[in-house]
């Protein structure tokens, strides 16, 4: 196997008592879209800014190309970042915050200012290049911050939830941008966000964070569709946990008897079971079925709430054990008399199912 | 309705009555000073029975006058250029520190300005009799510095917590070294304070009356003790020529100043 | 690889705060803690060890008078900016821009006019001769001028013109902070202009006005220049005694005891500034 690019090794970072990283290894290919991935305190932003050099870590190392850079300080590391906060430096017009790191490099001036126009062409700010900071929007200003991110050809991109103040149409905007920016330069990115849409969205690879320990790393499919714990089936998409218990598991498919009595074969089991052990079966909203010729396991549910959100409806119904459910059909493929019958069975494919440890 | 201005009724006629007769009230002196020092009356009456020149002629002509100006001038350059400096460096401390303690160094640093001035000016003045710094330019400028120094951290340390860390950060992501980013993106950005922290403490040394009453020797007086030493004897309106080019100078520094921090902030 | 080789930016933080202390701290040491404290120490032990200096001061009627008129200055100065600085600040904050911004410029003008220059025009304006009396003495008001300098109206004059920048500038910000919508959410219930006021905007802005009048009265307590010029012998303020004990009578050991005095009450009132306001904005700061 080929040295990977960029190399996490058990990295560790305590804050006193409180470990807020534990020994973290990742490797990272050259070009990869990598995101950290998991709710506030996971440990996420610690890692990035142990690349970045604003934080020692306690023990591990970080390896660019195989050398160490935890001696390199943070100014000689040639990383580039683009910041959760603006960051533009107010006194500066556009063209000289992206000319910035390159005058600090003593680039010659021709170099600079050719540098310059390609980055602000790759961001499509060109007409914007005497502006001051304080006269752009806040999307605008991020892709500045990207522009200078860019502008010295780093290795790698950090990016510290860059989008996290801006509305959601401008972030949807700039997410696309983002892509094709990755696409044309080839440069390797480590994004962390909170979000999962964002995360789907932009990542090859994402890593979920989950108290300073990845949780699961894999392609954004990889994550819906096989998440490796509860967690991750419940922070990637929307799921329903309905209580089980479990009976016996043949050759990774498990049968379990739910709250009302039913039995319902052919589950992914992740991890070994007991018999009669607790258990949480996941399904998601989006994969149940109402049309009656619907094949797989059945669920009698009672209908209890019908909203039209657009491209989908939301169902909320209660199964016989009692618990409430979310189900989400495609409004095109649901006829408005399907949920009229209150009490009625809804259908889905317990392989698309997962039965999780209570 | 209180709080809107344009619904208060007949209660908005009387407060802006009393508000233009406070805002007479402090202009009142600036502007009869001014008139007072063309006057030719030798006791100051008013109106005047003629205009002249001759007050800033005999200003002028006096070259006490003139050496104090300057002497002020020179310590009230040094004092500011000090307490930017010191302030600055205090103000990172201050603001940027984790250290402990931090709040009660910053309440220390800030007590000169608390304490009344005639307590530090006996104290600074039995010091330096001792030190033999007494009427020297240089014990001028060290106690005119410790009373200038709150003047120059307030706005140094305001402008700086308004200032995001982060912008810091970037620069040193760019490949700038922590002291270039201090120097070429930090200060930049916050150069409304320290302009504004310049201005105060050159203020403070310039118009400084009871420690150099102390400090002052016959052959080293600042402008403001001469004031006081011609107060004292009569009310000659060569004081009056001399007060109103030290309002002009004080309006010519508004001008400086708000045309400053508007080029600096767009 | 060694951690304590590392470079990073957090980790530079700490050394490189103390050490930017470090000149100020001295010069705030060497040149201020010092030489108070010595002046302290002088206190109990010129001409004499012992707290004789203290006795003398408390226990003699001429020296209790002093303190006593400090006060009253004081607090007469106090009162009457806070009556003059409230609808002034009340205007202030509520005017149109373009407005407000000239009265700003007339505070800031007075504000920044050299101390002794204002002080010198209101003892021209308001001595016996002067445009004040005359003018008075000519509208047929009064027969005999007024006696308005050398005694407490001199001062009460001169001190609040140079404390009200002190009480108005900080009161706008108080003023401008009160949602106008509370006070037309009191008149919807019913409140009258009188009763809004009472119950809605003075006791809203009473932290500004409470903050504004303790500094005004500590600025007071301890002003030198203009009761000395304004006041009259009868009325001497604590400051003026203390510079005349040292000055013209020579007597360390009974000015730095006074001198101690003042600062134990300034730091004192100072303190429960602090409380009320919290320490940056006591000291006037952001």
């Amino acid at each position: 196997m080929t040295e990977p690019f960029l190399s996490i090794r058990k990295l560790r970072k305590a804050f006193g008592a409180f470990t807020a990283v534990h020994d973290v290894t990742l490797d990272i290919p050259k070009g990869e879209f990598l995101t950290f991935l998991g709710p506030s305190g996971s440990g996420k932003s610690t890692t990035l800014y142990a690349i970045a050099g604003f934080q020692d870590p306690t023990s591990g190392d970080v390896l660019l190309q195989g050398k160490s850079l935890l001696s390199v300080p943070s100014h000689k590391r040639n990383i580039g970042m683009v910041f959760q906060r603006y960051t533009l430096f107010p006194h500066l017009s556009v063209a000289e915050n992206v000319a910035f790191p390159l005058r600090v490099r003593r680039r010659p001036d021709a170099e600079v200012k050719r540098k310059v126009a390609d980055m602000l062409a790759l961001v499509r700010l060109e007409s914007f290049a005497e502006r001051l900071p304080g006269a752009l929007s806040g999307g605008q200003q991020q892709r500045v911050a990207l522009a200078r991110a860019l502008a010295y050809d780093p290795p790698i991109l950090l990016m510290d939830e860059p989008l996290s103040a801006l509305d959601k149409k401008l972030r949807e905007e700039i997410q696309t941008e983002i892509r094709r920016i990755h696409r044309e330069t080839g440069v390797t990115i480590l994004y962390v966000t909170h979000d999962q849409e964002e995360a789907l969205h932009l990542s090859d690879r994402i890593a979920l964070f989950r108290d300073g320990r990845i949780e699961q790393i894999g392609t954004g499919e990889d994550l819906y569709l096989r998440p490796a714990t509860d967690f991750v089936a419940g922070f990637i998409g929307n799921s329903n946990f309905l209580a089980a218990e479990h009976l016996e598991t043949v050759n990774g498919a498990a049968t379990v008897r739910l709250g009302d009595g039913s039995l319902i074969s052919g589950i992914n089991a992740n991890g070994s079971f007991q018999r009669g052990q607790k258990a949480r079966l996941m399904i998601r909203p989006e994969a149940f079925r109402l049309d009656q010729g619907s094949t797989g396991a059945e669920l009698a549910v009672e209908i209890v709430d019908v909203a039209f959100y657009g491209e989908r409806r939301r169902i909320v119904a209660r199964t016989g054990a009692g618990q409430e459910i979310d189900i989400r059909p495609t409004s095109a493929t649901l006829a408005t008399q399907d949920v009229e019958t209150r009490h009625r069975p809804v259908f889905f494919d317990p392989g698309a199912a997962f039965l999780f440890p209570a | 309705m209180l709080l809107d201005y344009d619904r208060l009724g007949w209660l908005k006629v009387v407060l802006l009555a009393f508000t233009a007769m406070v805002a007479a009230f402090l202009l009142l002196p600036v502007v009869f000073i001014v008139l007072l020092s063309f006057g030719s009356s030798r006791w100051l009456a008013f109106p005047p029975p003629g205009w002249t020149l001759k007050w800033y002629q005999e200003l002028f002509a006096d070259p006490s006058w003139i050496e104090a100006a300057l002497t002020s001038a020179r310590i009230a350059t040094m004092t500011a250029i000090l307490a930017v400096a010191i302030g600055l460096l205090a103000s990172f401390a201050l603001v940027r520190g984790t250290f402990r303690g931090r709040e009660i160094l910053r309440g220390l640093l800030l007590t000169p300005m608390v304490l009344p001035v005639v307590v530090f000016a006996i104290a600074i003045y039995a010091f330096f009799l001792r030190m033999g710094l007494g009427g020297t330019t240089l014990g001028f400028v060290i106690a005119h510095t410790v009373l200038a120094l709150p003047f120059a951290i307030i706005p140094i340390a305001t402008a700086l917590e308004g200032f995001d860390k982060s912008i810091e950060d970037a620069a040193i992501v760019c490949g700038a070294s922590p002291l270039q980013a201090k120097l070429r993106i930090t200060l930049p950005s916050i150069r409304i304070g320290i302009f504004s922290a310049a201005i105060f403490s050159f203020l403070a040394s310039w118009d400084e009356v009871v420690v150099a009453i102390f400090m002052a020797s016959p052959t080293l007086q600042t402008l403001p003790v001469k004031i006081w030493g011609s107060l004292r004897s009569d009310l000659t309106p060569v004081i009056a020529a001399a007060s109103s080019l030290l309002v002009a100078l004080t309006l010519a520094l508004m001008v400086v100043t708000a045309l400053l921090r508007r080029k600096l902030q767009t | 690889m060694s951690v304590e080789a590392q470079q990073g930016i957090a980790s530079k933080r700490i050394p490189a705060g103390l050490g930017g202390l470090l000149p100020a701290l001295t010069l705030i040491g060497l040149f201020f803690v010092v030489p108070v404290l010595a002046l302290l120490l002088r206190s109990v032990t010129d001409p004499a060890p012992g707290l004789q200096n203290y006795a003398a001061l408390l226990g003699d009627g001429t020296y209790a008078r002093v303190f006593f008129n400090t006060f009253l200055v004081a607090a007469v100065v106090t009162i009457v900016t806070v009556l003059v600085a409230f609808p002034v600040a009340w205007m202030l904050a509520i005017m149109p821009p373009a407005l407000a911004s000239v009265l700003f410029g007339i505070i800031i003008l007075s504000m920044w006019t050299n101390l002794l220059t204002r002080t010198y025009a209101w003892m021209v304006l308001l001595q016996r001769t002067g445009v004040i009396n005359r003018a008075l003495m000519g509208a047929g008001i009064i027969d005999q001028p007024l006696p308005l300098i050398n005694n407490l109206t001199g001062v009460t004059i001169g001190m609040v013109y140079i404390m009200l920048p002190f009480m108005i500038l900080p009161l706008v910000g108080t003023l401008r902070a009160i949602d106008p919508m509370t006070l037309r959410a009191a008149a919807l219930c019913g409140a009258s202009p009188l009763a809004a006021f009472r119950r809605i905007l003075l006791p809203l802005s009473l932290p500004g006005i409470a903050a504004g009048g303790l500094m005004v009265f500590v600025m007071s307590l301890g002003y030198f220049v203009t009761p000395a010029l304004l006041g009259g012998t009868s009325n001497m303020m604590l400051a003026e005694m203390i510079a005349q004990m040292i000055q013209s009578l020579l007597n360390w050991g009974l000015g730095s005891a006074a001198a101690f005095i003042l600062l134990v009450v300034t730091m004192a009132l100072y303190a429960l500034q602090i409380r009320l306001v919290g320490a940056r904005r006591a000291a006037g700061g952001a």
